[in-house]
């Protein structure tokens, strides 16, 4: 794994790394000027042969999302998402402080590709430094002809704004970033209309991840073919992975997605084993979101497709947190439940009362009065929640069942074991005293 | 027209409308909260979900689909397959039944709403009777969002109706969502309280008892109370509307749907206008002058006695000198008894329409809309038959006049026998018109409330309010819409329609419907009328 030669983050670390200077000088917007020669849709079929596919969470390939938009349309809207609000995912952060004119460059193709003439970042407000350095960069792109009207001399004009977001996880979901932006309360759209055809001000939309956006100017100098050669099947070209919990080094790694989660854990170039080589009891190895795997279970690629075999959702922003083998597992339900119950927006039913309540049993449980029926309760509950069965409007609650439902699978045993060693009587007396 | 199979039944329905809204039109109880027919559709309750065919990604073979779709979202399509009577769909009704009542305080017992609640006739049709969560319930605070509503949030479903309606029909968006997830909670904006003039509909569109109206409250459990189908008499948008009463007293007015007129909706002043109904000072007697004494007659007698004194005054003073005021407060068919009764007497008697209220401005809703775009329109005249009275007056032809016609000729000493009709429920009557009539032979007066004319009236009758009489109101736009009777008429007083029966000629009850079917056979404008249509029982 040595060989690899990191292409996103190969200016982290560089002194100036943020400048257009520094960017220039590695060939930055050598990417956009070839684009803006071509035709929007040569583009585009560089893109769809590439097979890139979004960073966002989805895995959707970005090309093949551009091709929705309808062919006679007048305006269109680029929306970058960069609410990163996934917990332990942090890429897009890091991909932005180091290298900001990259993001602008992959702006400027996937917006000339769309015929956007506007695009909107969407940061999640907690990202301070990061909009002063991604606003700075785009002063200076502005300033050297790369924004604004005729971009490098083409002809095409292009404006970028940044958009703060307000502290919503909802909001990153696509159309909750739509609404959020139009100033509006972030409540996930529903679909139809999709984006595409109606997004953004009611104009056509496209909303991409900024690390799929990140590949666009490596695709467009180096070509679709070794954008393919990276990587293994449908999961190909250059991937962020982050890597948190108590590993001895955590952090931010570029890659390809043929490696495992173990070799993400314990390999050289990435997290070199646990702190004081201490077992892995469990992983998330997605971003909480995506479902967890048990220590047993770090053969799991890190690719768009070994994780549904482990009973997970997908590669979502593979982001991996470790739990080593001294966690309580009642506090990592706790946390996780924790987490869909302060996000949920609140306008599905089985999602705004399914992952409160989700909550509160784990919330007891945590505190050592949980009952064997709250497990069952717990599976029942996150088993009917959810976009992909019906039950809602965006994809929040899958998020939430997923690492639920597999917590209570996969470390059922160690939870009963807790119950078992509560005192008799405890949880119906807590129960009596919360009512 | 679309065909489309529900559960193993074909249907035939407009094309494009809801599958939710054809399911229930053709007579399924799906359970639904957010969804509501005059409102944006949201999808979000996620009670109404169900299942449908779709063809196989790969062999393109139809087949169900293995999730579910909100039918309040999925537009009826030519020959589609859907189905609410499986497990999956009974399921998802269940957990969500279960949800709605997770923090529901289960006050049914105070509750205003009990007995027409959805969240009660649901959780008995749809959920389970015991709850699985013992944990701690989330307390949503009761809040006083208007000076005409309460808002129990520990009550609410979070279905977002009553948002939308103050976003989409009044326009007035007073009300917002604070918070996310399980502690999110309806809300007026801070200082700005929720007070438009159609803010009662809030109440309406609320499917269970979280929304209430201050003016109902605590007074009576809907199970007592006893409707009448009727027309709002407030302005000549003529809603439809629903009388709620229980011993001969109305408790409320709600709005019936009537497409093209008021939709869904009637605005407050109608809804809360009906006060004067139960006004002590109504007269509820007639009222007759034997030289210096006033006496009550006995009703039987009237005709004859009102006979015998026009016909008097015919022919003392020749049939040009009678007049009769046709208020635009009576039914139609109720001018048309009385204008009938004066011209057989009196050929050459003048047809007048009475006083017309025009108060302020045409006011559309949503607030800031014009005319064309409005969804609904409160107007200026404030009275519910301007037209049926002139319709009336035309109809019989020969000398006819408007009110300011009727007051000017009044006080050219045109008239000796004049019948003028009342029934505002505001004082009405212009001084010059009192001061000329104060001076004539005889005065037959007709009104709900004592005035300037009842003091100086040879007969005086009591109108009846409309709640009180049935008939049938011709709006602004020429329709022509019947209305019930919903309570009895004071002790005393009988409906205007059964004396003015008797005295146009014709004997046994006098009823709306019999009335127009005479009136239909000379006048073609009533041969048809437009009944509100009918709703499905659980259409809210
Ligand atoms: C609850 C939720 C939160 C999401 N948050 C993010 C996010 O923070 N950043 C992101 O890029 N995509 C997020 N997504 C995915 C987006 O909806 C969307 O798929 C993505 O931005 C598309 O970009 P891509 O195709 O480039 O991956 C989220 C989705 C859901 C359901
Ligand atoms: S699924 Fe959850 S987060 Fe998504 S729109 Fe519905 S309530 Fe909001
Ligand atoms: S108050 Fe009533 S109408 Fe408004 S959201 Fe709650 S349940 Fe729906
Ligand atoms: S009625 Fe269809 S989702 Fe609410």
């Amino acid at each position: 794994m040595g060989s690899y030669e990191p292409v996103l983050l190969k200016n982290r670390g560089v002194e100036g790394s943020c400048t257009l200077k520094v960017h220039r000088a590695g060939g930055g917007y050598a990417g956009a000027e070839k684009a803006l020669k071509l035709s929007s849709d040569e583009v585009i079929e560089e893109v769809k042969k590439a097979n890139l596919r979004g960073r966002g969470g989805a895995g959707f390939p970005a090309g093949v999302k551009w091709s929705f938009l309808p062919k006679d349309r007048e305006k269109t809207i680029l929306c970058v998402n960069g609410d990163e609000s996934e917990p332990p995912t942090f890429s897009n952060r890091v991909l932005m402080e180091s290298d900001p004119h990259m993001l602008i460059e992959g702006i400027i193709i996937a917006a000339y590709a769309t015929r956007s003439q506007v695009a909107y970042v969407y940061l999640r407000v907690e990202f301070h430094e990061q909009f002063h350095i991604l606003q700075l960069a785009i002063d200076e792109a502005y300033a050297a002809g790369l924004l604004g009207k005729d971009v490098l001399g083409s002809g095409f004009d292009l404006d970028v704004y940044v958009h703060r977001g307000a502290g919503a996880y909802v909001c990153g979901e696509e159309t909750g970033l739509i609404e959020s932006l139009e100033g509006k309360r972030g409540w996930p759209r529903i679909k139809p209309p999709f984006p595409a055809v109606e997004g953004a001000f009611g104009l056509p939309t496209v909303v991409n991840n900024v690390e799929t956006l990140a590949n666009l100017p490596h695709i467009m100098t180096r070509g679709a073919d070794w954008f393919q050669s990276i990587g293994a099947g449908s999961s190909t070209g250059p991937k962020l992975f982050c890597l948190s919990g108590p590993v001895n080094r955590p952090g931010c790694f570029e890659g390809a997605m043929d490696m495992t989660c173990e070799e993400l854990i314990y390999g050289d170039d990435y997290g070199r084993g646990m702190v004081d080589d201490v077992g892995v009891k469990a992983v998330f190895p997605g971003g909480i979101s995506m479902g967890v795997l048990t220590g047993d279970e770090l053969g799991m690629k890190m690719d768009f497709d070994d994780p549904r075999n482990f009973g997970l959702l997908g590669l979502g922003t593979a982001a991996a947190v470790v739990v080593d083998v001294e966690t309580d597992m009642r506090d990592v339900l706790l946390n996780v439940s924790r987490f869909y119950s302060h996000e949920s927006c609140g306008q599905c039913t089985q999602c705004r009362e399914g992952t409160s309540w989700m909550y509160r049993i784990a919330s007891r449980i945590a505190m050592g009065a949980g009952r064997i029926e709250d497990l069952d309760l717990l599976e029942q509950v996150s088993g009917r929640m959810g976009m992909m069965p019906g039950y809602s409007i965006c994809g929040l609650p899958d998020g939430a069942a997923f690492p639920i439902r597999g917590l209570v699978q996969k470390f059922r045993t160690e939870y009963e074991e807790h119950m078992g060693r509560q005192r008799d009587g405890r949880a119906e007396a807590v129960l009596r005293v919360l009512n | 027209m679309a065909k489309i199979t529900i559960d193993n039944q074909e249907i035939e329905c407009r094309d494009g409308i809801p599958v939710l809204q054809a399911a229930l039109e053709a007579g399924w109880d799906v359970p639904h909260y957010c969804y509501h027919p005059g409102l944006s559709v949201v999808a979000s309750c996620r009670l109404c979900l169900m299942e449908m065919q779709l063809p196989h990604p790969k062999t393109r073979e139809m087949g169900w689909a293995p999730k579910l779709f909100p039918s309040c979202q999925t537009p009826v399509k030519d020959g589609m397959v859907v189905r609410f009577d499986s497990g999956a769909v009974e399921q998802n009704q269940k957990a969500c039944m279960e949800y709605f009542l997770l923090n529901h305080p289960l006050d049914c017992p105070v509750c205003d709403q009990a007995g027409e609640c959805h969240l009660q006739d649901y959780s008995y049709k749809f959920g389970e009777s015991e709850s699985r969560m013992h944990d701690q319930k989330q307390v949503n605070p009761k809040k006083d969002i208007g000076p005409q509503t309460l808002l129990y949030s520990d009550r609410c479903v979070m279905c977002t109706r009553c948002v939308r309606f103050a976003e989409e029909v009044s326009g007035t968006e007073e009300l917002c969502i604070v918070n996310r997830g399980g502690r999110a909670e309806i809300d007026i904006f801070p200082g700005i309280p929720l007070d438009n003039p159609m803010q009662g509909n809030v109440v309406d569109v609320c499917p269970v008892g979280a929304l209430l109206d201050k003016d109902f409250l605590f007074k009576k459990r809907v199970w007592f109370l006893e409707s009448g189908d009727s027309v709002c008499p407030g302005c000549s948008t003529g809603c439809a509307i629903r009388v709620d009463q229980s011993d001969n007293r109305v408790q409320r007015l709600k709005p019936r749907y009537n497409p093209g007129v008021n939709e869904w909706w009637m605005c407050d002043e109608g809804r809360f206008g009906w006060k004067y109904v139960h006004d002590v000072e109504r007269v509820t007697r007639p009222r007759l002058r034997r030289g210096a004494e006033m006496e009550t007659p006995a009703w039987e007698s009237l005709g004859e006695i009102v006979r015998y004194r026009f016909e008097q005054q015919v022919d003392r003073h020749g049939a040009a000198k009678v007049a009769v005021l046709l208020s635009p407060m009576m039914a139609c068919e109720e001018a048309w008894l009385l204008a009938k009764f004066v011209r057989e007497l009196a050929p050459d008697a003048t047809i007048a329409t009475g006083f017309v209220p025009m108060v302020g401005e045409e006011r559309c809703f949503p607030v800031g809309c014009n005319a064309d775009d409005a969804k609904f329109v409160i107007r200026r005249e404030k009275c519910p038959n301007g037209r049926g009275v002139e319709l009336v007056a035309e109809h019989f032809g020969g000398s006819t006049c408007d009110f300011d016609g009727f007051v000017t000729k009044a006080g050219e000493g045109a008239f000796e026998a004049v019948w003028v009709v009342g029934g505002y429920s505001e004082e009405w009557v212009p001084k010059a018109l009192a001061t000329s009539l104060a001076k004539i032979e005889m005065l037959v007066v007709q009104d709900m409330f004592e005035s300037a004319l009842t003091g100086e009236a040879e007969l005086v009758l009591p109108a009846c309010a409309w709640v009180e009489r049935d008939g049938s109101f011709v709006n602004h736009a020429g329709l022509i819409q019947p209305f019930e009777r919903a309570i009895n008429v004071p002790d005393g007083a009988r409906r205007d329609g059964q004396y003015l029966f008797g005295l146009a000629g014709f004997e046994g009850l006098y009823s709306g419907a019999r009335v127009r079917a005479l009136m239909a056979e000379e006048m073609d404008a009533f041969r048809e009328i437009a009944e509100a249509p009918r709703q499905p029982a659980h259409q809210h």
